[in-house]
């Protein structure tokens, strides 16, 4: 058994002080040589607008007494300073000016430090260089399902303070309660914060943002919003994409409406994007409605395509306002058959069930009826085209050749229209 | 010097090879003991990164004040018994933990951004006590006698400077890199093949 062994540390061994009393263990205890010298930096941690100026002191002391100041220098963030910025107060007091100051380099502050002659450290003292904050702006809101909210905000002047700023977020209901804060933040970048229950729907809250740091504060605008106005949802779930029979250039896509509000009145929108494998140029198709299949047509036979589909759940519960869209669905494949012929570019959501769907010949009718619409006097006449025209497509498959002739409805002179086939 | 006595030569004493678990015990103490060497250093390369220069600058030369409570490996230590070099390093690890948790707790404050810092910082709380509870272990299964019951600090406020506070955490990061290398040298000299 060994006895008397050496502690760790030449005082009590056994309980950690606190921490003020280890900081004058770091500032204050003497070297290991004899007539160590000490110092002490005025200000301490001062904060400064950019563009202001220091005046600080270095004021030495020690043992013996009498420490001067000869000699001492002073570097800021590792950079020795020039002399003309220094000069002796007295025999143990070193004075600083800095002017013109530029932002801090570091969030903890830059490192003013004084050196005795030999170069060590003496004393130090952080600055903090900045801006006030500005108001902080372009508050934007979602519920997801109506359950939560997450915010996310733009910070004042892009955020560079050079000072660590605060941000909170705070909200409450617009006709009474209490303020409230948000707790949850960066949860959507690093401007965001999400509260995620005990929301009141129905009725509006304001929502604002403070902006906070050692120069000051600042507040943004107050948003008003009904939960219900700013609903998103998760992307529609079972998403299929398949082949139509053997028709080269026509996928099927269905999905399924999104299950966490199934359960609301609400009407679905739902915008398909599909792309083809080995492109990042996405093509949209917006006309899709309240349903929950459609046929994509015109696209390129032999191809492989990535398909997403998402939702907006607009409407629910009688809000007025467009709702907000969801994340796309994860991106679901599949292929066109092949086919000899080059097929079309381009396509859209084609209605499904038999109609015969081709894309030169719906480009034509579209072409027919904007036509008609910028230069036909007959209101009805364009009804009654389009109704014959219909007739005319689910008879055949294709067209291929049509025959343009001068129409009968009285018009304008000069102005040359295409009409139907000789049929009508 | 047997077991029963307190013997820490593996080899001198056969009565240890018999004891697999205890040899396991030492090894898997002495790869968490290399394992915290190396996240130290990692630590304190994170640490003077976000203190800005000249911490962590090649001329760099702190003044090395004593933490209280906790000094550096003596000189002397390497010619100590092995029992005594492990009992000081299991009350330094004792010690060290309430040391880090401050230094988390300031740099919270001054560089509230730096996260992995601030993890770091918080997993060598932890990490330091789970080294120091498995050195007592080992020192108390070769019946060595474990340091005595430890007093909570008290809660303690942030230091008054930045600038101080900032050479704290220094000190106390190079500490903490000091005892865990030595922990590691002691408890690799108990691993069999070690120096008798």
């Amino acid at each position: 058994m060994l006895a008397g062994r050496p502690r760790p540390s030449a005082q009590s061994a056994r309980r950690t002080p606190p921490l003020p009393l280890l900081l004058l263990c770091v500032l204050g205890a003497p070297r290991a040589e004899s007539g160590a010298h000490t110092a002490v930096i005025s200000p301490q941690d001062p904060t400064l607008l950019i563009g202001s100026s220091l005046q600080a002191t270095c004021s030495v002391h020690g043992d013996p007494p009498g420490a001067t100041a000869e000699g001492l220098y002073w570097t800021l963030n590792g950079r020795r300073l020039p002399s003309e910025h220094s000069r002796m107060l007295n025999a143990s007091t070193l004075a600083l000016v800095l002017a013109n100051l530029n932002g801090s380099r570091q969030q903890s502050g830059d490192n003013l430090v004084c050196h005795a002659r030999d170069g060590s450290i003496l004393a130090g003292s952080c600055l903090y260089v900045g801006l006030p904050p500005e108001k902080p702006f372009n508050i934007s809101c979602w519920s997801k399902n109506m359950k939560d909210l997450t915010c996310r905000w733009t910070p004042g002047a892009h955020g560079e303070t050079f000072l660590h700023t605060n941000y909170s977020l705070k909200y409450k209901l617009r006709w009474y309660g209490q303020d409230n804060t948000c707790e949850e933040y960066h949860t959507v970048g690093p401007h965001s914060c999400h509260i995620p229950k005990d929301l009141a729907l129905f009725t509006p809250y304001e929502i604002w943002v403070e902006a906070t740091n050692r120069l000051g504060s600042a507040r943004s605008d107050v948003l008003t919003l009904d939960i219900l106005d700013v609903v998103t949802t998760d992307p529609p779930p079972d998403v299929h994409v398949s082949r139509v029979g053997g028709l080269e250039d026509q996928l099927s896509v269905r999905w399924v409406s999104p299950p966490a509000l199934k359960d609301f009145l609400f009407q679905a929108k739902y915008q398909i994007r599909y792309r083809v494998e080995d492109s990042v140029d996405w093509k949209v198709v917006d006309d899709v409605s309240n349903q929950t299949s459609c046929r994509l047509a015109g696209l390129k036979p032999g191809t492989v395509y990535f398909v997403q589909v998402r939702c907006n759940p607009f409407g629910i519960y009688g809000s007025k306002k467009a709702g907000i869209w969801s994340e796309w669905s994860h991106p679901t494949a599949a292929s066109t058959p092949r086919s000899e012929r080059p097929g079309p570019g381009g396509g859209a959501c084609e209605p499904r069930g038999g109609e015969p769907s081709s894309g030169p010949v719906r480009r034509e009718l579209k072409q027919f009826l904007g036509w008609l619409k910028k230069h036909a006097y007959c209101s009805n006449l364009s009804f009654r085209l389009y109704d014959q025209w219909r007739a005319w497509m689910q008879k055949s498959h294709k067209t291929r050749n049509q025959h343009r002739t001068r129409g009968s409805c009285p018009r304008a002179d000069g102005v040359r229209r295409e009409v139907l086939p000789d049929k009508l | 010097m047997s077991l029963r006595e307190g013997s820490l030569d593996p080899q001198a004493d056969s009565s240890v090879s018999f004891l697999p678990h205890l040899e396991a015990k030492i090894r898997q103490t002495h790869s968490l003991a290399r394992l915290l060497t190396k996240y130290a250093e990692q630590l304190l390369q994170e640490y003077v990164q976000h203190q800005g220069a000249p911490f962590g600058s090649p001329g760099f030369s702190p003044p090395r004040l004593p933490v209280a409570g906790l000094s550096a490996p003596a000189p002397g230590h390497a010619g100590l018994p092995l029992a005594e070099r492990l009992r000081l390093d299991a009350e330094a690890l004792a010690e060290l933990p309430p040391l880090l948790d401050a230094v988390r707790h300031r740099q919270a404050e001054l560089s509230p951004r730096a996260l992995r810092l601030l993890r770091r910082l918080e997993d060598a709380t932890r990490q330091t006590r789970a080294l120091g509870a498995a050195l007592e272990a080992v020192l108390a299964a070769l019946g060595a006698a474990a340091p005595g019951p430890r007093r909570e600090p008290p809660a303690a406020p942030g230091p008054a400077g930045v600038f101080p506070a900032k050479l704290l955490g220094l000190r106390v990061c190079g500490l903490y890199r000091e005892w865990t290398r030595r922990t590691e040298g002691d408890l690799g000299q108990l691993l069999p093949g070690g120096p008798a």
